[in-house]
């Protein structure tokens, strides 16, 4: 356990304030526009069935953006200023979770989901111990969701994987996702990396974390008859140019922001509605 | 002691007629085809019109202007999804029809659904319009519903209306943060209220003389209450609410109360399109149903994908 642990966002240093905000942004940017993507399938998903169990997964995905937006919201942020007002350039999240889909490319959303809340997973548990204790506060609530997806994209992953079709568009979506899953292991920034391991906000580096993810989801693809897209020593692939976090967002992320926003912004508002004002008692 | 043996041969409709009640029959019971297909025909129609709904509402997840917005409409379409599986399920029950063929029907443009989700909703000061009007105006019904003489129909509308009932609030909290709004938000709302008006008030469909399956329907407890019956309890409730939202009534429909009733003027309402947009062939129909078709054409592979594997497990 972290020995200089802070729970009063007035008592971190400036430097420590700034590492915070920039772990909670990218933390938060992830889940959002991961949800806002899986929103997408409402209605469009192949069976009801489906539909519900994704239909969960988004609001449990915008239920943690939430929490960690809130945490922000102690630094004096407001939900406009977080969501509704910030230049999508400034949003810290993997492009990953913006890049548009096919109509109807399921293997798409499962596999999508699997490399995320792989990474997701192995990304919290380094976080249990943050020196800044709401963020570790958070993380039980948190955790236990996830599980529960990793274990929905694993069992959908078996059952495409069993049908040479399906099969055949869980490999395409692979080849397309891999190397831009592989960009939740960047730091938005060195400074600010450096100081959230210093601080002790984070256990573990990003290298590390990226070691232990391919190690997992490497030999499940393997096993289910997918090749990821390593070499043959296991090298994994260059990330695509625009990877979003600290560098650039591929040119669907404006496209997706500027729908997200239209009515805020053609109704001139300038503050969002609250409905509940606590989010951890929140549905 | 009387032992309760399972009705041996199948009733006529006069038993049927004779035995109704709220919740009187179930799956153990021998019912006429006459009564079951009736009966499937209603609850059909009501787990399309959920559908459908959370068809048109599904592009507000996205455009909602708060967090908590989107969060809730996201639960309330995620719902209306939760809603159709129950009632395809009770609608099963009836051995007409398969989940599957009225899904397929759907898709084919042959299922019906309610009038209101022929209309295209683009803008978020419309969403009130479904979500509190329409919302509003299926919860007088469905309310009913829960006596009716299908038991696995009743039963799915205990956890449906308890679920609307939240979806009625929300709706009332937008039209509310709407009203209370700049001029140009409370314009948008009043706009947006003229144009779904009339179409809010044929959600009861025909007055009682043009209504094709009131009779038998109701002789049999599957309806509990006629359309007029119906409207009048809305139109109480609803009227008032509209007016506190500073919502003007538009002057067309007249609607004038004699002896504590209300009178709509039904020559005011298009009957022509109404019966355009019940036959599926209204442009708003043709739009919502193939986009809807296109949809699950797009995600059909994964069904074939999933039966082809089922079908080579040993």
């Amino acid at each position: 356990m972290a020995t200089n642990q802070q729970s009063d966002p007035d008592e971190l240093t400036d430097r420590q304030q700034a590492a915070v905000e920039t772990l909670l942004f990218s933390l938060a940017d992830d889940e959002f526009v991961l949800a806002e993507r899986y929103t997408e399938w409402q209605v469009r998903a192949p069976t009801l069935e489906s539909d519900l169990a994704l239909s969960n997964i988004a609001q449990d995905e915008l239920g943690h953006a939430r929490l960690w937006y809130d945490l922000l919201t102690e630094f004096d942020y407001t939900e406009s200023e977080l969501l509704f007002e910030r230049d999508p350039a400034d949003f810290t999240h993997a492009a990953l979770v913006e890049l548009p889909f096919a109509d109807g490319d399921w293997a798409d959303a499962i596999v999508r989901s699997y490399l995320y809340d792989t990474a997701e997973q192995l990304r919290l548990a380094a976080l249990e111990d943050a020196a800044y204790t709401p963020i570790a506060d958070r993380i039980g609530k948190i955790r236990s969701e996830e599980a529960y997806h990793r274990e929905h994209a694993e069992n959908w992953l078996e059952r495409l994987c069993a049908d040479p079709d399906g099969r055949a568009n869980v490999q395409a979506a692979t080849d397309r996702l891999f190397p831009h899953a592989l960009a939740l292991f960047e730091p938005v920034d060195a400074e600010h990396e450096a100081t959230i391991r210093e601080f002790g906000l984070r256990s573990e580096s990003l290298a590390d974390l990226r070691e232990r993810w391919l190690s997992i989801t490497v030999p499940l693809l393997d096993s289910l008859g997918v090749r990821p897209p390593v070499s043959a020593d296991g090298s994994p692939p260059e990330l695509p140019v625009a990877y979003g976090r600290g560098g650039e967002h591929t040119e669907q992320w404006p496209v997706l922001h500027a729908e997200l926003t239209r009515t805020y912004r053609e109704l001139d508002r300038t503050n969002t509605r609250t409905i509940t004002n606590d989010p951890d008692h929140a549905r | 002691m009387v032992v309760h043996r399972k009705h041996p041969i199948v009733m006529n409709v006069e038993e049927v007629t004779e035995r109704a009640e709220p919740r009187a029959f179930s799956p153990h019971d021998d019912m006429p085809e006459e009564y079951r297909k009736a009966a499937t025909r209603m609850i059909q129609f009501h787990a399309n019109s959920e559908i459908m709904g959370a068809y048109l509402e599904r592009p507000f997840i996205r455009q909602a202007p708060s967090l908590d917005r989107k969060l809730a409409f996201s639960a309330k379409v995620q719902d209306e999804i939760g809603h159709g599986q129950l009632l395809y399920r009770a609608a099963e029950s009836l051995g007409i029809k398969t989940r599957a063929e009225m899904l397929d029907e759907l898709a084919a443009g042959e299922g019906k659904f309610l009038n209101c989700f022929h209309y295209p909703m683009t803008e978020w000061w419309e969403t009130p319009m479904i979500a509190f009007f329409v919302d509003g105006a299926a919860m007088r019904r469905q309310a009913t519903i829960k006596r009716t003489s299908w038991e696995p129909y009743a039963h799915a509308m205990d956890k449906i209306c308890f679920e609307e009932g939240f979806h009625i609030k929300h709706g009332e909290d937008i039209m509310r943060e709407l009203a209370m709004g700049s001029r140009r938000e409370q314009q948008l709302l009043q706009e947006a209220f003229e144009e779904w008006w009339p179409r809010i008030l044929q959600f009861f469909g025909p007055t009682d003389d043009r209504s094709t399956h009131h009779d038998f329907s109701a002789r049999v407890g599957l309806k509990t209450m006629s359309n007029d019956e119906l409207r009048q309890a809305f139109l109480n409730a609803y009227l008032p609410k509209a007016e506190k939202y500073g919502l003007e009534i538009p002057d067309e429909p007249r609607i004038r109360k004699e002896d504590g009733r209300y009178i709509v003027a039904e020559d005011d309402l298009d009957w022509e399109e109404f019966w355009e947009v019940a036959s599926n062939e209204y442009d708003g129909s043709h739009e919502q149903i193939g986009s809807r078709a296109a949809t699950q054409e797009a995600v059909a592979w994964v069904r074939n994908a999933i039966d082809r594997s089922e079908q080579s497990q040993p």
